[in-house]
């Protein structure tokens, strides 16, 4: 069987890494949730986040409080360029046909792609990882690097923070409304286009945070966008559209599927994602927590 | 409708290479196997209302198919050419029947997303099947022998075969079934209360479309000479509703205009720039604020908003 | 003494919770013009979709001229011989009037498959006869979205009456339109199934409507048969009165 330390280092791994999904896919759904509109445009707003926090991290001290500054910026910088986005392009099309839906969104991604390029150039980027999360862990014989661990705690986080806001607010609870009945929403006199505004926004925040956490531990170069989007996509089909719960089991599930795929057989892994997304479209469209049918 | 302009294209495309060098003749392909591909597409777009997110792994199975026939380089020259194009179809056409079956059962965002999935799932067997496809580095060194191998050449047996596909296609497109499923893009639920099984003549038009799409990918790896699993990412699958959109969904044509265009835009502003990306996506995001309808739509009515008539009817009108 | 032209045993519906079909017996004799009345939810457009299909019914039977059709899918239902019309217009908007109506008889003649033959004036002939039967003859060529609600359920009808049926189920045919309107229209429809033989159930709201041409009449009321009969029976049962008559009659 397994040796056991192999099998606590890939799950730490599946699970940071799931993590690291459930930031773009937790958005990528409520968008869909609520806009009704994949936006593949995701992927470029977390390699966004990425590239801001290379940037920033280039000017800022290498102090403790830096990498906070780091990972606020980008989900800032991010949240800005969502806000951009979605009020001067992508509330023009919210009644058109999907093929146009389709096409602007991915109109985004070769702009955004190119404009990274050109800002940041054309090579790998990185970011130094923040001194105090270097290093390993140790525990029953195992040892685990810290960074993951604090990837974990941070998605754990933001799940937590997530689901206060969805269950706890106001703004919260009109989303979640709004995932299911968009049209009773503008009948109780919400205003829906400040609302839609704000949960692009918000997907977009969770999206650069992602990709500013991402940063340490991942190839930061033109194509990330492209790359992380496929994984988000079956992420965010299998959990359920709609469900930033759905997107959290679904990303762990993910997660956990490609870490120890990579040890069975290379390509296994994701087939076995691109299965189950089919599987589910087919039989269970709403995935395993959808909201909209 | 007026058969002018694409007779007069027909004509130009006939004479290209009488006025133009041997490089245009490799551009030339390019545009026969995209307009073919982009109309094809189009079945399902613009006369079946459906939106297929995968058509790339259609076209990439046929360049695949016509690849590996191909390669065999035994074969006798006339049997090769026929060989070639009919592999590629019935590779295609075999993977949209497959693929059709589970994707027609969900319409809309749903089926699109389908034939995302499924697309990608052939996207990485092509990266994985090394010793078929070759994985990563793909299939190079594609060419038939002989006259028929060299540019001027070759572009008379693609424009054979783009002209038959189309001719096809558009006796499709003007037939009962055609008729059909252009009622069945416009009211989905009561076509089937008119007697007619909507998944069946959905998954017909698909397949249909698929195998023509793998047709044009066939033409495009033997002019090109070489396939890669990149023609099967996701990103791929972007291009033939671009072209279609560009050109202009509501005719037969509109797409192979658009194709043209396309093609064109990307040789000139390659050669200029790398930021070809960044050109295209400024293009479409015009096009799809300003002018919905495509070039033949500005060439009847002008600028305008995308206008909700042209949606598929997403509640009432479709069968699940 | 013939088959009935639609026998339906305890037909039940639940959706979730909610049970829409609480058991409905009901027998349509050809050449019957029965209306079917009943308050908003009382389950008519439930039973139009479960008779025809489009939701299964979680138990019951349904036979069409003594064939069992429980449960079929709404495309053999319809070449069965059984047409329906829809209470929101139901027709193909970017299609001419006269090229909705050729859809309808290229799919009654099997021909949805035929794909290398033109389907231009394809059944030209006869679309436009049913046109002019239900009144429509000068607008053929017009655009089905661009014409008036009236006009597209005229379009409906001719749609229907493309596919030869035996059985028209029409749900709420003079929704939409003005009192004079209702009458005329129903009437139309009552002359074509008489001229052409045709068995008729519609849903209804309006009871002038409903006792200008009705035969005999059902009553639904939550998911069950209140009463039937003729007109003038159903009219003096107190419970009609008492749950729904009150104020037409």
């Amino acid at each position: 069987m397994h040796n056991p330390v192999v099998v606590a280092r890939q799950t730490l791994a599946g699970i940071s890494n799931g993590m690291l999904l459930f930031l773009i896919s937790a958005g990528l759904s409520l968008i869909f949730g609520v806009l009704r509109i994949l936006n593949f445009a995701h992927g470029a707003l977390f390699m966004l986040g990425a590239l801001i926090a290379v940037s920033l991290a280039a000017v800022l001290p290498a102090a403790a409080g830096s990498f906070v500054v780091v990972l606020a910026g980008a989900a800032a910088g991010a949240a800005l360029l969502g806000t951009v986005i979605e009020t001067g392009l992508l509330r023009r099309i919210y009644r058109a046909p999907h093929e146009m839906q389709l096409l602007l969104t991915f109109a985004l991604v070769l702009m955004l792609g190119d404009a990274a390029k050109l800002i940041w150039g054309r090579d790998e980027q990185s970011v130094a990882m923040p001194a105090l999360l270097t290093g390993s862990a140790h525990a029953l014989g195992v040892s685990f690097p810290l960074y993951r661990l604090f990837l974990i705690a941070a998605g754990a986080a933001v799940a937590v923070g997530l689901w206060l806001v969805l269950h706890r607010s106001r703004w919260g609870i009109f989303i979640r409304a709004a995932t299911m009945d968009r049209d009773m929403l503008s009948a109780l006199g919400v205003n829906t286009r400040t609302l839609f505004t704000s949960v692009f926004a918000l997907g977009a925040a969770l999206a650069g945070l992602g990709g500013a956490l991402a940063a340490p531990i991942v190839a930061v170069g033109p194509g990330l966008h492209v790359q992380v989007l496929i994984d988000a996509f079956a992420v965010v089909v299998i959990g359920g559209l709609g469900s930033v719960s759905g997107a959290f089991l679904a990303s762990l599930l993910v997660g956990l599927v490609n870490a120890f795929g990579v040890l069975a057989f290379p390509g296994l892994a994701v087939v076995l994602t691109f299965l189950c997304m089919a599987i589910v479209l087919i039989v269970r469209p709403r995935g395993l927590l959808g909201t909209v049918e | 409708m007026n058969h002018a302009a694409p007779l007069a294209a027909g004509l130009a495309l006939v004479a290209l290479p009488l006025v133009l060098p041997d490089f245009w003749m490799f551009i030339g392909v390019e545009v026969l196997a995209f307009a073919l591909y982009a109309v094809s597409f189009n079945l399902l777009l613009g006369y079946g209302g459906m939106l297929s997110f995968g058509h790339a792994a259609f076209f990439g199975a046929g360049g695949y198919a016509a690849a590996l026939v191909a390669a065999q380089r035994s074969l006798p020259l006339p049997l090769m050419l026929v060989l070639v194009p009919a592999a590629a179809m019935l590779t295609a056409g075999a993977a949209a029947v497959l693929i059709g079956l589970f994707s027609v059962r969900r319409a809309g965002i749903y089926f699109a997303m389908l034939t995302f999935a499924f697309q990608m799932l052939l996207y990485t067997i092509a990266l994985k099947a090394t010793s078929l496809t070759g994985g990563d580095d793909g299939l190079t060194g594609l060419k038939l022998p002989g006259a028929i191998g060299r540019p001027v050449g070759y572009y008379y047996f693609a424009l054979a075969l783009t002209a038959a596909g189309l001719y096809v296609l558009h006796r499709l497109v003007h037939s009962p079934f055609g008729a059909t499923l252009r009622a069945l893009r416009a009211n989905a639920l009561r076509v089937q209360y008119l007697g007619v099984d909507v998944r069946a003549h959905r998954l017909a038009a698909f397949v249909a479309s698929g195998a023509f799409s793998g047709l044009a990918g066939a033409l495009f790896a033997l002019s090109s000479g070489n396939v890669f699993p990149g023609w099967l990412n996701w990103t791929a699958s972007a291009t033939p509703v671009v072209m279609a959109v560009l050109g202009g969904t509501a005719t037969f044509f509109g797409p192979a205009l658009g194709a043209a265009v396309y093609v064109v835009l990307e040789v000139v502003i390659s050669g200029h720039t790398e930021y070809w990306p960044l050109t295209m996506g400024v293009v479409i995001t015009i096009l799809v604020l300003l002018a919905p309808g495509g070039l033949t739509g500005l060439w009847k009515t002008g600028f305008g908003r995308a206008r909700a008539s042209r949606a598929v009817p997403l509640s009432t009108g479709e069968a699940r | 003494m013939s088959e009935p032209v639609l026998t339906v045993e305890s037909l039940v519906k639940r959706f979730g919770g909610l049970t829409a079909l609480d058991g409905v017996d009901l027998t349509v004799e050809p050449g019957e013009f029965r209306a079917i009345i009943g308050p908003n939810g009382a389950g008519k457009s439930t039973f139009f979709n479960a008779l025809t299909g489009l939701l299964p019914p979680d138990s019951g039977r349904i036979a069409f001229s003594g064939h069992d059709i429980t449960g079929e899918a709404p495309h053999r239902v319809a070449r069965r011989g059984i047409a329906r019309t829809f209470q929101i217009t139901s027709v193909f908007g970017d299609l001419t009037a006269v090229e909705n109506v050729q859809v309808a008889l290229i799919a009654h003649a099997r021909r949805s498959w035929s794909a290398w033959q033109r389907a231009r004036g394809l059944g030209a002939a006869r679309a436009h006869e049913l046109l002019d039967l239900v009144g429509l003859a000068s607008s053929a060529a017009r655009p089905a979205a661009t014409l008036s609600h009236g006009d597209q359920k005229r379009l409906e009808l001719a749609i229907a009456l493309a596919g030869e049926p035996q059985l028209l189920l029409l749900d709420e045919p003079t929704a939409g339109m003005a009192a004079q309107e209702r009458l005329e229209s129903i009437q139309l429809v009552h002359r074509i199934a008489i001229e052409l033989g045709l068995s008729c159930v519609f849903t209804e709201h309006d009871m002038a409507v409903v006792f200008a041409v009705a035969t005999r009449i059902t009553v639904l009321h939550q998911g069950r048969v209140l009463a039937e009969g003729s007109p003038a029976e159903v009219r003096a049962r107190p419970e009609v009165q008492q749950v729904y008559l009150g104020e037409a009659a």
